[in-house]
This record gives C-alpha cells, sequence and structure tokens, in this order.
C-alpha cells in the first residue's frame, strides 16, 4: 500500500473515532446482552409464572428486618461461639493429655533409652515437638468446630444478609458489610479471617479487612485474656463481683478490639487507602439447604487443616529457638536471661517486663504458646527450682494458686495483668497470619504494615495506661 | 527503676507531634520538600506553554501580566522564564502578547495529553476524590515518558475525552476543534453543549433562535431519527428537521450535566415498585461502571426494588432473577424509567 494512502486511511480511522464517541465499551456490552436475551427468549421456555417462594420472602424479612435483623444475629453468633467453646472443652483437654502429658515424657525415655545426647532430646522433644503439639492440642478442637458451623451458616445463605445488615456501619467507617464475616471468622482464627477476606472483592475495602483482622482477638488469644483476668482482675475485686468483673473486662478488650477496628478501617479509608479503587457489590442468594457432608469436608480441608498445617510448619522452628535461648548459656547464664535484662527498661515504661516482651518476640508463631512461654521464662528468670519443667521446656499450671504464687514472685501487678490484656490484643499477628497477610495481598509493603501498626498501637496505648497509672498510685 | 510519668508522657507528645508534622500526608514539611525539590525549570517552561496555550485556545491574548497571573508567579520570573522559552523557538512576541509556535504548540499539546490522560486514569482506574484528579495529574504530566504514555492511554483503550469532557489530544498532537460536530451526529443519550450556531442563512437562523436555543446550552438527546432530532434542552422538548439541526455544532459533554432533569434515579424506587434501567450516569466511571454493567445493568434492563436494611443504605434490587444490594451512591448513577408495581 502507497504511503500516502495508508496515512490516508490512518487520518479517516481517527477522525472516524471522534464520531464513534468514548462510549465503544458500553454499546459493546449492551450488544452482548441484547444478543444473549434474544437467543435466551429463544431457546428457553418456562411453565408458569416463575415467583419467589412466600416463605423465602418472609424468612428475608425477618433476618434482615429492622428490629429482628440484629437480634437474630447475635443470638446465631452466640450459640456457634458457645457451641465451639463448650464442644472444644474436652477434645482440647485429651488431645493436649495424649500429645503433652503422655506422649511428651514416652518420647523422652526412649530417646534416653537408645542413649541420644540430653541436648537433641532436648532441642527436637522439649522444643520442636512441644510447641508443635501445644499449637494442634489448642488450635484444632476450636477450629475444627467453628469454621464447619460458620460454613454451614454461609450455604444455608444466611452470612450474606449478615453483611447486608451490617453494612451501613461498615460503610460509615468506609469498609465493607462484609468485613462484619471477616472480623467473625477472626474470632476463630485470624489467619483464617484473612484468607476469607477473599469474598470482598472490591480491593480496598479487602486491604482493610486484611490489615484491621488483627483486632479481632483469636482463638489463642481468649484463654490468655480469660486466665490474666480471673487471676488479677477478679482478685482486685470483691469475692462477689470476682466473677463479672473479670468476664467484663475481657469482654471489655473485645470491645475495644472491635473500636480499634473501625477506627483504624476509617483512617485507612481517608489516607493511607484512598487511591485503592472501590466497587462495592454484595448478592443475596436464595436460600439452600446446606449440604452438610460437603461443607465438613471443605471447611476442614480449605480452613481447618491448612491453617493448622501452617501453625504446625512456624511452631516447630520457634519451638526449638526457645528451647535454644533457654539452655546456651554464657558465663552460666543463659542468653534469655541476657535478652531479658535487656528488655526490661523499656518494658517497664509499658508497664511490662522484659520476660513478657521476649515470650511475645519468640512465640510469634502462635498466641496458644505465650502463656507457656512466659511460664517457664519466668522460672528460669528467678532461678526457681522444682516449678516447671526444666529450662526451655514450656509448661501450664492445673490450678490457679501456683499461677499467682509464680507471678506475684516475679513481680506482677494488676497494672502488669492489665498491660498484658491489652498487649495481647494489640501486638503484630502470629506469623502464621503474617505469612497469610503476605500471600494474599502479594505485598511486601501491606505485610510489614499489617505487622508493625498493631504493635506500634500497643505500645502508645499501655504506655499511656502505664503513665498515667503512674501518675495516680505512685 | 521509675522514670517520672508526667516527664515521660510529655516527651513523647512531643515527639510525636513531630513526627506528624513532618510526615502528615500531603502537608508534612518532608513531603513539601520533596515536591519543591521537584519544581525544576523543564516543570516551570512547561506549565508556561500550557498556560498560553490555554489563553489562545479561549481566544484571549497572552500578556506578560496574564501569564504571570495563571502561573502564580512574579512578573521578573515569568518574563525570565517566557525570554528563555522565546530562545528556545518555542513562544514569539508581537504586539504586547505572546504566542506559541508551531513546534511551542505541539510541545504544549504533548504536555496537555499526558495531564488528560492522568485525569482520566485517576478517574476511571482509583478511588481518588474527584478533587485529587487534577493535583495528581499536574505533577505526572511532567514526569511521564512517552513510552509510559502509550502504554498508559492503550491501557485505557485510548480515551478520547478526559474525565471533564475536553478532548485529549491525540499523540500526533492533534485536538479536536470544538465545533467539528454537529447536533446530527449526535445519538440518543448523548449530552452536548451548543457550541455555535450557523448565523446563515439568516431564515434557518432565525428559525433556531426563537426555538430559544443559544450557544453554551446543555442538551440531551432523546431520539434520533432520519427526519427529526428530538432533544431536551432545559427542560423543554424540542424538536428540529435534520436540515436545522446541521447548522448546529456541539460538543460532547459528561451526561450528568444534562441529565439530572430528564430521568429519575434508581434511589427512588420504592419497595416493590418497578422500573426499567434507562442509563447509566456517565458520572459513574471505570471499574464501578463495569461492576454494575457485569451485574447487568443496561439499559432496558428490568429491576425492582425487593429488600432494605434499617436505614435504607444498602438495598437489595432483584436484577434478571438475582438479589443483588446496591449503595445509595451507586443506585443514585442508575436511571431509570418506572414501569408501575407489581
Amino acid at each position: 500500500m502507497p504511503v500516502t494512502e495508508k496515512e490516508n486511511l490512518l487520518k479517516t480511522v481517527r477522525s472516524l473515532r471522534w464520531d464513534i464517541g468514548d462510549d465503544l465499551h458500553d454499546t459493546l456490552m449492551t450488544d452482548i446482552y441484547t444478543d444473549a436475551n434474544r437467543i435466551s427468549e429463544k431457546v428457553i421456555s418456562t411453565s408458569g409464572k416463575k415467583q419467589r417462594f412466600s416463605w423465602e420472602g418472609t424468612l428475608d424479612r425477618i433476618l434482615t428486618g429492622r428490629l429482628t435483623g440484629i437480634p437474630v444475629m447475635l443470638l446465631l453468633l452466640s450459640i456457634v461461639f458457645w457451641l465451639t467453646i463448650q464442644g472444644a472443652n474436652y477434645p482440647s483437654s485429651l488431645l493436649s493429655t495424649l500429645l503433652i502429658d503422655d506422649i511428651h515424657p514416652i518420647l523422652k525415655s526412649i530417646l534416653s533409652t537408645i542413649g541420644t545426647p540430653s541436648w537433641i532430646s532436648g532441642l527436637f522433644v522439649d522444643g520442636v515437638y512441644l510447641a508443635a503439639a501445644w499449637v494442634v492440642s489448642v488450635m484444632l478442637p476450636p477450629m475444627a468446630i467453628f469454621f464447619p458451623l460458620f460454613t454451614l451458616l454461609e450455604d444455608f445463605g444466611y452470612l450474606p444478609r449478615i453483611a447486608f445488615n451490617m453494612d451501613n456501619l461498615f460503610r460509615r467507617a468506609g469498609a465493607h458489610g462484609k468485613q462484619a464475616l471477616t472480623m467473625s471468622m477472626g474470632y476463630g482464627c485470624n489467619a483464617a479471617g484473612i484468607v476469607a477476606t477473599r469474598i470482598i472483592d472490591s480491593p480496598r475495602e479487602r486491604l482493610i479487612a486484611i490489615i484491621t483482622n488483627n483486632f479481632s482477638l483469636c482463638n489463642g488469644r481468649w484463654p490468655t485474656q480469660i486466665l490474666i483476668a480471673s487471676l488479677f482482675i477478679g482478685a482486685a475485686a470483691p469475692p462477689a463481683l470476682a466473677g463479672v468483673l473479670s468476664a467484663a473486662a475481657v469482654v471489655a478488650v473485645a470491645l475495644l478490639g472491635i473500636f480499634f477496628t473501625f477506627l483504624v478501617s476509617w483512617l485507612l479509608s481517608r489516607t493511607l487507602l484512598k487511591g485503592q479503587a472501590s466497587t462495592f457489590s454484595l448478592e443475596l442468594p436464595p436460600y439452600r439447604p446446606p449440604r452438610i457432608l460437603q461443607t465438613l469436608y471443605t471447611s476442614m480441608i480449605d480452613r481447618t487443616i491448612i491453617v493448622l498445617w501452617r501453625a504446625v510448619v512456624f511452631a516447630m522452628p520457634a519451638g526449638a529457638v526457645i528451647w535454644l535461648l533457654a539452655n546456651i548459656t554464657i558465663s552460666n547464664i543463659s542468653l534469655a536471661e541476657y535478652i531479658i535484662s535487656f528488655f526490661d527498661p523499656f518494658a517497664i515504661l509499658i508497664g511490662l517486663n522484659g520476660v513478657i516482651l521476649l515470650a511475645y518476640v519468640i512465640a510469634i508463631p502462635a498466641n496458644e504458646i505465650v502463656i507457656p512461654t512466659i511460664l517457664m521464662l519466668t522460672v528460669l528468670n528467678l532461678n526457681i527450682s522444682g516449678v516447671g519443667s526444666g529450662a526451655g521446656v514450656m509448661f501450664e499450671f492445673s490450678d490457679a494458686n501456683a499461677y499467682t504464687t509464680l507471678f506475684s514472685q516475679a513481680n506482677w501487678s494488676l497494672l502488669t495483668a492489665i498491660n498484658l490484656m491489652l498487649f495481647s490484643l494489640l501486638h503484630n499477628p502470629c506469623s502464621t497470619t503474617i505469612y497469610t497477610i503476605y500471600k494474599e495481598t502479594g505485598s511486601a509493603k501491606w505485610t510489614w504494615f499489617s505487622t508493625l501498626m498493631p504493635i506500634f498501637l500497643g505500645f502508645m496505648i499501655t504506655f499511656l495506661v502505664t503513665q498515667i497509672w503512674n501518675i495516680f498510685f505512685i | 527503676m521509675i522514670i517520672d510519668p508526667l516527664s515521660a508522657l510529655s516527651t513523647t507528645v512531643i515527639v510525636l507531634i513531630i513526627i506528624l508534622i513532618l510526615f502528615w500526608p500531603d502537608k508534612g514539611i518532608v513531603w513539601q520538600l520533596q515536591s519543591n525539590h521537584k519544581n525544576s525549570q523543564r516543570v516551570i517552561q512547561e506549565d508556561a506553554l500550557k498556560q498560553i496555550y490555554d489563553h489562545e485556545y479561549r481566544n484571549k491574548s497572552a500578556t506578560l501580566r496574564s501569564v504571570a497571573g495563571a502561573l502564580g508567579f512574579s512578573m521578573d520570573k515569568t518574563s525570565d522564564i517566557l525570554d528563555k522559552l522565546m530562545r528556545l523557538g518555542l513562544v514569539s512576541f508581537s504586539d504586547a502578547h505572546y504566542t506559541l509556535t508551531a513546534q511551542g504548540r505541539s510541545y504544549a499539546l504533548r504536555v496537555i495529553r499526558l495531564h488528560r490522560l492522568w485525569e482520566r486514569y485517576y478517574a476511571d482506574e482509583t478511588g481518588f476524590p474527584e478533587k485529587d484528579w487534577h493535583k495528581q495529574a499536574e505533577k505526572l504530566e511532567h514526569s511521564t515518558t512517552p513510552s509510559q504514555a502509550a502504554e498508559l492511554a492503550q491501557s485505557m483503550g485510548n480515551p478520547l475525552f478526559d474525565p471533564h469532557g475536553d478532548p485529549i489530544p491525540t499523540i500526533a498532537g492533534e485536538i479536536i476543534k470544538h465545533d467539528s460536530l454537529t447536533l446530527n451526529s449526535l445519538k440518543p443519550g448523548n449530552a452536548a453543549r451548543i457550541t455555535h450556531i450557523e448565523d446563515e442563512p439568516a431564515v434557518l437562523y432565525s428559525q433556531l433562535v426563537a426555538s430559544g436555543l443559544y450557544p453554551g446550552m446543555h442538551i440531551y438527546i432523546t431520539e434520533k431519527g432520519n427526519d427529526r432530532v428530538r432533544f431536551v434542552a432545559e427542560g423543554e422538548e424540542i424538536v428540529l428537521a435534520p436540515v436545522l439541526a446541521n447548522h448546529i455544532n456541539v460538543q460532547l459533554i459528561p451526561e450528568e450535566l444534562a441529565e439530572d432533569d430528564v430521568s429519575e434515579s434508581l434511589i427512588n424506587l420504592n419497595l416493590g415498585e418497578s422500573a426499567e434501567v434507562t442509563s447509566i450516569s456517565k458520572a459513574c466511571r471505570g471499574i464501578q461502571r463495569r461492576r454494575l454493567m457485569d451485574l447487568g445493568i443496561i439499559p432496558g434492563t428490568k429491576i425492582s426494588a425487593e429488600l432494605t436494611t434499617a436505614s435504607g443504605n444498602p438495598t437489595a434490587y432483584n436484577i434478571r432473577g438475582a438479589m443483588i444490594a446496591l449503595r445509595h451512591d451507586q443506585a443514585k448513577m442508575v436511571k431509570i424509567r418506572r414501569t408501575g408495581s407489581e
């Protein structure tokens, strides 16, 4: 084709573009729908008039009603949590007896009879095995109950209705109604909650849900809250009120978490994330009878097993690190003790102590092992003999008095307890969760942000509480 | 070891305030310093070229005073910049005003192309609010390489207009003239501004004036046939024969400027009522628009309000057999025609 002819042609094309206009994409879409409509009208025949079943309409009016929507939601979620706690109790103690009380000594004795050096059995059995066993026995039962129940509600079609009910509240915080669901999942496990944010298909709101999921107290942190609240808050109150007050303290911490979820969502959507694209969509699917077996299978495989596996993989090296820190000594003082005394001056500023800070650093794989690590480190640091199971071996007490005695020996006060509860809510996510955040966002930047932002908040809040407390009580 | 709590608290507060002053988004000292540093000579020159182009486009003469005013610089500084541009052969000076040379005009159009492309990008592909589009484009227009620009344009399907309805210059530096479209070339659903009414022959012209049409008027086309054009202007419906319509030049504008008085939005639909979608407002752009269309909301779709929450926001609609919840700010973008209640 001669050059001039080509030039002319291109010129025509360019001028035609202005006539066609800017909405070519819209026109194409409309045409595709029109064609599809014509075809479907030709080939699909319906007998009778299709209508929405009236019971579905009635159910929708109850589940999303002005007066009934929220109470029904609270009731159903309470039932799920109650079933989880009640149902997990027995299998949890069973697993813990089996894995920690029975198998652990057996492994130790087998290794010693075949003449393995004690550092090998210490590192691998007391360290690696015990950490993994602990994580499994605490995590598995609640997750195996919580996630299938949640999936059943999802399958039935109820969860999108919760998102629908709650959307107004979350919209004001710049978030998506479905974040109510990922938050609830976070109460089971933050890593699973973050995987669940895939249901939010708007990029900005999804990032918000991922970053703030850590403010939902997970399964691994509830026991810490309950233990510390009943030991310290309950003890500080008159006996008649002890139970109520310690329960109220735990609820207050959980509510503080919800407060931070909304506050941080609001701030993020107006500052760092305002440039991220946002598109809302929420389908309310028809109600369906849940497919129970399939649900059990998928929620076990997709959520429980994958998350548990990740947790175990991360717990094992941490177990090794915990054991090594407690057992490697330089001039008769363990590495752990050096680090504890290094952390102490800073820890006092935020009303904690070096032991607690070190425990949070080395127990990063799972919040479940924070308390056992604190106990072991406290005994090590105070050089108490006859308590616990030796350097680097995590343990728990079976009665409350033993805790109180140990903690008072370590100079814990009511302030330490309050700060520990706050710090348990506001610190970095566990490494399983951090890894999951990285997998889901694919961005190192947001992973760092989600990791460091809660620690910063935690330091600020505990610092404020401690210093204000000191003004009044010292 | 206990540190005095009051001094610990006040030290921390002071440190936090300093960090905030330094790093506060957009207004922090660190960011201010960075952006000042970026205002190199080239950036200032490009801005000056753009301002002179803008004067010419609006048929105003670019004097030293008016260019200085537009740039926000002193007369001395502006005069230095313009002298430099004249030495570069981009600007010429006569009769106390500045004009662009052919080379200068093509340079200005390249910068304007980048500006409008970036505005379009920010409007369509990001969540930044409208007031930030221009600000971001002002920064990026100076630092985008030609290959980046080509990539950007291609990724958006070579858009023709920026979000304000101004045409984007082509890569060859061509820009559509305001009066190159006639009323006849519009399609139903188009919104336009009248830019020019041909005053010859006088008979036709007086007929057009009698219809109440004037340049600058916003119109919205409702019907286009071989024998007539029907459109709405300022709430009144006007029908013209094609021979008359051919004498009116128009510029396409974003639909939302003209459509408000034309059709109702989905937000007004009460529970149990049904309607037919007539359009999605042009103010709904990019992925938000694609999302609505993906849900099946296109002209002609039947839609009915089914279910709402305590606050009324969001509301669930029946769209092609599926229950879809839409928020108010989405629903108000969907324009409907009522078809009564079922």
